[in-house]
């Protein structure tokens, strides 16, 4: 457990980084997150991906699987990597505000 | 270099007992180097890292005499309850037996996957770790120990870095049981481990958070280790149905709640979600081969795993009775396990004593119903659709557990081209563990997960190269088959992420079902695609 500063705000991270409360997430913490993964800007396509994945969260308590993304938003694997280098899951998730996957995945 | 700890000096004053340095481990065949990264000093000193360096239960470190002397009091009053019958009717007996009998010919030490890939440290003979639980036990609980001490073989002295480290060390353990299966009189060291952990966490609260608090805990709350709800479930089996459509062209639809079916399914929740071509190539192959069966989309119905079998005998028993009533709600006849090793063990074998009276049904592995597919001609398979270098692991739940040796090696022979065929060194029930054994492949706190990687999963990796050492060339795509969910993320950590076997060799990875279904009459396509899954 840590916590970060963000916008004059407190916000505790679990120990890859995730954060712990998703209720706290904001733009400002997805644009620190994705620092930290490594992408560069957030585009409108990284946000479509962004929002798609906090929607999904809300309606089903879990990240939806890769393929699902792929297929909903119309991008490939390799696209997918390309916006969010570190992964979707590790990535894309924890910038959305989603907490760490969990189970054998 | 090889490091030798005494077992009375396990709770010596030092900041690591056994600092495991990269020098120490003998190197994969063209690799290079291995790099430890550096643990934060904050971190240093909050948790305890005093074992090897590493931490995989994140255990704070004591900081009054009055916590130190709790940890003490707490694990042994956890021991006593192991070695009674009214807190340990599970496992007493083969707990009482292996600790009694062990005749210190330390023959378990060489079957063991880590301890000749850490160079030899002494604290990870399989031997070395049961010892300590003996010599504890014989100095708190027995008299002789108590008045002899080390006359008495009862010589190490309990202190909190003695139980802290000990915790660490039953999760160095993967419970692969090759140590067990090697023993000239049938000790198993590696149930002294489970047992460890079960005293850990059933009496002091201390378990890996991958494996209790965002396992057994969300999966008794959600209705899966994923955090899998109803909803999800139904929404996630849509898309392998749209999965389905694309790979083969037609849709099928998957039988769910389907009462009196001959048996319901039980997949490992992660498969929907990380390989979704798994549970897709079951309903492929069930759909053509005309079988009766169903999931169910009850809470505890569609998730297979049962992570308690790892460290404890409440959850496990929670979890094993909510998938058995998912079953019994549903009338079918019996309880199958998709490819998922652990879950093969703990609903099929380790289940036996819970499914009794209302609970009893018929229970089995997915792998006998699979080769019936081949040998019954259901199905006419073409092997030269799988004309590409193929190993196979075997599961040590499924193999040395409960010695399902043939079925897989049924199909595989029947699917895939017998050149094509190349058998790891040991394979069958002397197979090596995958490395991520016994929860690892799901506990990635700290640097835990560089420990899995470089120790727990090398003499997997050296296998595989060792199987594939003619065909190497990265010209030559391969597939490393591993019919367990287990083994394939431990396949993915550590062969493909940390040893670049993707890269290197061109080695992808998946189940068993994937290569029968590719081996399919009709197919628009290949349903193996070796880029896009990965």
């Amino acid at each position: 457990m840590s916590f970060v500063e963000i916008k004059g705000q407190q916000i505790e991270l679990d120990e890859d980084g995730f954060i712990v409360e998703p209720d706290l997430w904001s733009t400002d913490i997805a644009e620190y997150f994705a620092k930290e993964e490594e992408v560069e800007e957030l585009t409108e396509q990284h946000w479509k991906i962004i929002n798609y994945l906090k929607d999904y969260f809300k309606q089903f308590g879990i990240a939806p699987m890769v393929r699902k993304v792929c297929k909903d938003n119309n991008v490939s694997m390799q696209e997918l990597y390309a916006l969010f280098p570190t992964g979707p899951a590790k990535g894309a998730c924890k910038i959305a505000g989603l907490p760490k996957p969990t189970g054998c995945v | 270099m090889k490091k030798k700890v005494l077992i009375r000096d396990f709770g010596q004053e030092t900041p690591v007992l056994c600092p495991i340095d990269s020098s120490d481990i003998p190197l994969l065949p063209g690799e290079e180097q291995i790099v430890f990264k550096d643990v934060k000093p904050a971190m240093k000193e909050k948790y305890d890292f005093s074992l090897d360096g590493f931490s995989a239960l994140n255990l704070p470190i004591p900081q009054t005499p009055e916590e130190e002397a709790k940890i003490v009091n707490d694990f042994l009053r956890g021991l006593e309850k192991v070695f009674s019958e009214e807190n340990n009717w599970a496992f007493l007996q083969p707990t009482v037996l292996s600790t009694d009998y062990c005749v210190q010919c330390n023959t378990c030490n060489e079957a063991c996957p880590v301890y000749p890939e850490s160079g030899y440290q002494d604290i990870y003979r399989p031997n070395y770790r049961a010892e300590l639980l003996r010599r504890i036990y014989r100095r708190y609980f027995t008299t002789a120990g108590k008045l002899l001490g080390k006359w008495a073989g009862a010589d190490l002295e309990l202190n909190w870095r003695v139980v802290y480290r000990l915790a660490e060390l039953v999760y160095r353990c993967s419970l692969c049981r090759r140590c067990a299966q090697t023993c000239p009189v049938g000790v198993d060291n590696a149930l002294i481990a489970r047992e460890v952990r079960k005293l850990f966490s059933q009496e002091m609260g201390i378990a890996p958070e991958g494996v209790h608090k965002s396992g057994t805990v969300n999966h008794l709350k959600s209705g899966s280790s994923t955090g899998m709800g109803s909803a999800a479930f139904l929404d996630t089996l849509e898309m392998v149905e749209d999965i389905i459509e694309e790979k083969i062209g037609r849709r099928i639809k998957i039988p769910v709640d389907v009462p009196g079916a001959d048996f319901l399914l039980l997949h490992n929740a992660g498969e929907f979600l990380a390989w979704p071509e798994n549970p897709a190539a079951f309903a492929i192959l069930f759909d053509a081969a005309g079988i009766s069966w169903t999931l169910s989309s009850e809470m505890m119905g569609y998730e297979g795993v049962n992570y308690g079998v790892w460290y404890d005998d409440v959850q496990f028993a929670k979890i094993l009775v909510g998938q058995v009533q998912a079953a019994k709600r549903l009338g079918v006849g019996k309880i199958v396990v998709g490819e998922c090793g652990h879950a093969t063990k703990a609903t099929v074998t380790i289940g036996d004593r819970i499914c009794v009276g209302d609970l009893a049904i018929p229970r089995e592995s997915c792998l006998p119903i699979l080769a019936d597919i081949v040998t019954s001609g259901k199905i006419k398979f073409n092997p030269q659709q799988n004309n590409f270098p193929v190993t196979m692991h075997d599961p040590c739940n499924m193999v040395r557990l409960m010695g399902i040796e043939k079925p897989q090696w049924t199909i595989l022979n029947a699917v895939v081209p017998q050149n094509q065929i190349y058998p790891m060194p040991n394979a069958g029930s002397e197979n090596y563990c995958c490395g991520g054994g016994s929860g690892f492949a799901i506990m990635n706190s700290q640097n835990f997960p560089q420990w899995r990687n470089n120790l727990s999963s090398r003499r997997k990796a050296r296998q595989v190269l060792e199987a594939f050492k003619d065909v190497l060339d990265p010209s030559i795509a391969k597939y490393y088959c591993a019919p367990c969910s287990n083994c394939k993320g431990s396949a993915r950590d550590s062969m493909i992420e940390a040893f670049h076997f993707k890269d290197k060799y061109n080695m992808t990875y998946g189940g068993l079902v994937e290569l029968m279904v590719n081996a399919m009459p009709g197919l628009p396509q290949p349903y193996i695609s070796w880029e896009d899954e990965f």
